[in-house]
């Protein structure tokens, strides 16, 4: 059984092709897939940067292809691509160790394009669970998901991939909080009623922000923000005075001229008794005289201080992100580890067959010809049950031991060329047709309520 | 009583290794794991004074190495009570060292060196040593979160981002720490000063015999008198006041421990 992935994402495809494969009803598109005989299980991540389709299978070749015309026909609804672009330039295909080490990072958050953003990982959660509500989900990728999340959390709790601020609002969040201790009673003053004023708005509130007003030339715009956060609406003109009793100022207004000038802050900050005050100049042109740094007590960031701060806390991220990579490869390997394991499972069920085969027929051979009592035949058909089961034990704890591993292929080999598993005029083999029979031909399928073995490799 | 000083140095010295892996690796829990061997540290400290006093039935104050590891010991109870309500971890990094080094100095002290104290049957002298050091530990660390202030302030005016990993405490946390530690430093420094005087008065018949330590003490006095008044009349900005703490201090250390060995 192979895993297989073909998807595109941020890096390999424009918005404009990408728009064209998002699935709203992923839930039909992946019982599609899994009612073809190439494609076992398959789960369907549909997210604005990424839409990546992964499957099991055993006839690799023609998974591919179905997954071509998926992607083709199906998600594209046949229509070309603009700009005369072809399909297969934006695609990436990864199978087996490195399909799963894709799905670790993509979990984690590394294979984003913000570094560490926390949104993946909610959208990996529902791609799983629509699999798993359109029957399309099966064990192994099952298995699969549960590890990326496992993994999602080791990162994150492992590095510090998500520790520092990217965007904007939550660098400002961010440095108010290396200047003030509590923002709980802290006042912030917005200068503007813009979008950056209502994402700073939104992240400073989070933050527990004590109180807020919001300023603005047109008063109207400004209430409606302050209903909105339940904050105060102020004219432009009370500037001033609202200095003296704010703490964070956010500002981005239109102007030709900084408005809010040395002089001013020096005199807002007389008035505030040398208190520290903290003030963030996203417009363009600034708002907010440079020289109000130099003042004592006034601390001053532009947009572009703000980004430069930003792109720091990226690389940061990105150096962390180094460290995740350790984590997806540990992960990677014991995932695989368990995909080898599975292959142990129809052995050892083929052998358990075998054993109990054998005993049923002796058995039944031995009590034909002893006059015994029902209770007497209970007891001899326990013990017989009790001598296999003590005999088969050993051999079966070690294979599934050995065969979390890629070299425990070799021992499966020897095992089952030693108890004769491979061969029809061994005792036992009659249960062979049977067995194939029962498993609908398909011995090595694992099952999520038969055999499977745990996290420490042991049978269940 | 040495066993007990010298593991509370290594304690000391444990906890203030951990506060710098907390901050470089960073870790949170290796900080807070820092903050407590601080604690740990500090018990044992006061079990080390309590065996001293039994030993020697006077308090152990009065010679300049158990004084040095007393006013250690006050100062590392004052950041523990400050880091109660403020993330303050990255002053373990400097509080855990300096009380090492003032605790395995003193653990090499015999107790006998205290005895010869004029009057030290009375218990003025005792009080004097022990509020004029616990004065000093609490300057001590207004003077030390002044210069995590100044490196902070500095930072973020220029504008450099956080190395990996070395986020100081807050500027409103420092300063708040500042301004509490001068405050209670200064009133014990001055319950001090006057302890010393009443001592001298009923050891010497005169209060001022114009020692150097007297003079410069005097001098330090009056500076932490200025320095106190400026910052509540709300004539000094945050920046200024963490600057003079930390001048404050380094003439502190210098008119009371300098003068003593200079002399």
């Amino acid at each position: 059984m192979k895993i297989l992935l073909l998807g595109m994402n941020h890096r390999t495809a424009p918005v404009h092709v990408r728009e064209r494969f998002v699935v709203d009803d992923t839930r039909a598109a992946l019982q599609k897939l899994v009612a073809t005989d190439e494609i076992e299980e398959a789960v369907l991540v549909s997210t604005c940067n990424r839409v990546e389709v992964l499957v099991t299978t055993r006839q690799i070749e023609l998974a591919r292809e179905r997954l071509d015309r998926f992607f083709a026909s199906e998600l594209s609804a046949g229509a070309p691509l603009p700009g005369g672009a072809k399909l297969e330039d934006h695609l990436y295909e990864h199978v087996g160790d490195e399909a799963t080490a894709h799905v670790f990072r993509v979990a984690s958050a590394i294979d984003s394009m913000v570094v560490g953003e926390p949104q993946i990982l909610g959208q990996m959660k529902e791609a799983y669970r629509g699999a798993l509500e359109s029957g399309s989900c099966g064990p192994i990728l099952s298995r699969l998901f549960q590890r990326a999340f496992a993994t999602a959390k080791r990162v994150k709790n492992e590095t510090r991939i998500a520790h520092r601020p990217v965007s904007v609002a939550r660098v400002a969040v961010d440095l108010a909080r290396q200047i003030f201790e509590d923002l709980n009673d802290k006042t912030a003053l917005m200068i503007g009623a813009g979008e950056m004023i209502e994402m700073a708005l939104f992240a400073l509130q989070r933050e527990g922000l004590g109180a807020q007003r919001v300023v603005n030339r047109t008063r109207s715009r400004a209430e409606g923000l302050a209903a909105r956060f339940n904050a105060t609406a102020h004219a432009l003109d009370e500037v001033e005075g609202l200095l003296e009793t704010s703490d964070v100022v956010l500002s981005c207004i239109g102007g030709d001229a900084p408005f809010l000038t040395s002089e001013k802050m020096r005199r807002a900050l007389r008035a505030r008794r040398k208190r520290p005050i903290f003030l963030i100049d996203i417009g363009v042109p600034r708002n907010i005289d440079p020289s109000v740094n130099e003042l004592d007590n006034a601390y001053l960031y532009d947009i572009d201080d703000l980004q430069a701060v930003a792109a720091a806390n990226e690389e940061e991220r990105r150096r962390e992100s180094l460290q995740g990579e350790r984590i997806v490869f540990e992960e990677q390997e014991r995932f695989a580890g368990w995909m080898v394991a599975l292959r142990a499972v129809p052995t050892i069920r083929h052998l358990r067959a075998r054993a109990e085969s054998v005993r049923e027929r002796e058995l039944a051979r031995v009590l034909s010809k002893l006059d015994l009592t029902r209770e007497q035949r209970e007891t001899v058909e326990a013990m017989t049950r009790a001598v296999v089961n003590k005999i088969l034990h050993p051999p079966l704890a070690r294979l599934g031991a050995q065969t979390d591993r890629e070299e425990g292929l070799a021992v499966l080999e020897e095992a089952r060329a030693l108890f004769g598993l491979d061969d029809p005029s061994a005792p036992g083999a009659e249960i062979d047709e049977q067995l194939a029979l029962a498993t609908d031909g398909d011995a090595d399928r694992p099952s999520v309520s038969g055999e499977q073995k745990s996290e420490d490799g042991e049978i269940e | 009583m040495i066993d007990f000083q010298q593991t509370a140095a290594a304690i000391y010295l444990a906890a203030g290794v951990g506060a710098l892996l907390g901050i470089a690796l960073p870790s949170t829990r290796i900080s807070h794991g820092a903050v407590w061997g601080l604690a740990a540290g500090a018990l044992v400290h006061a079990l080390a004074f309590a065996t001293l006093h039994q030993l020697e039935s006077v308090p152990p104050l009065t010679s300049l190495p158990l004084a040095t590891s007393f006013t250690a010991w006050i100062g590392v109870i004052a950041l523990l009570a400050f880091m109660w309500r403020m993330r303050l971890a990255g002053l373990a990094a400097v509080v855990g060292p300096v009380a090492f080094l003032a605790v395995f100095l003193a653990s090499f002290t015999t107790p006998s060196a205290q005895k010869e104290v004029v009057g030290a049957s009375h218990s003025l002298p005792h009080a004097h040593v022990l509020l004029g050091s616990a004065g000093m530990a609490l300057l001590g660390i207004a003077g030390l979160s002044g210069v995590f202030f100044l490196l902070e302030h500095r930072r973020i005016k220029t504008k450099r981002p956080i190395g990996r990993g070395f986020r100081l405490p807050s500027l409103e946390a420092l300063d708040r720490v500042n301004v509490a530690s001068l405050a209670v430093g200064f009133t014990l420094l001055t319950l001090g000063v006057v302890t010393g005087s009443f001592w001298l008065q009923s050891a010497e018949g005169t209060p001022w015999t114009g020692t150097g330590h007297q003079i410069w003490t005097m001098v330090a006095w009056g500076i932490y008198a200025g320095l106190t008044a400026a910052r509540f009349a709300g004539r000094q900005g945050a920046r200024q006041a963490a600057a003079s703490a930390v001048a404050g201090f380094v003439f502190l250390l210098f008119a009371v421990v300098g003068v003593e060995i200079l002399t």
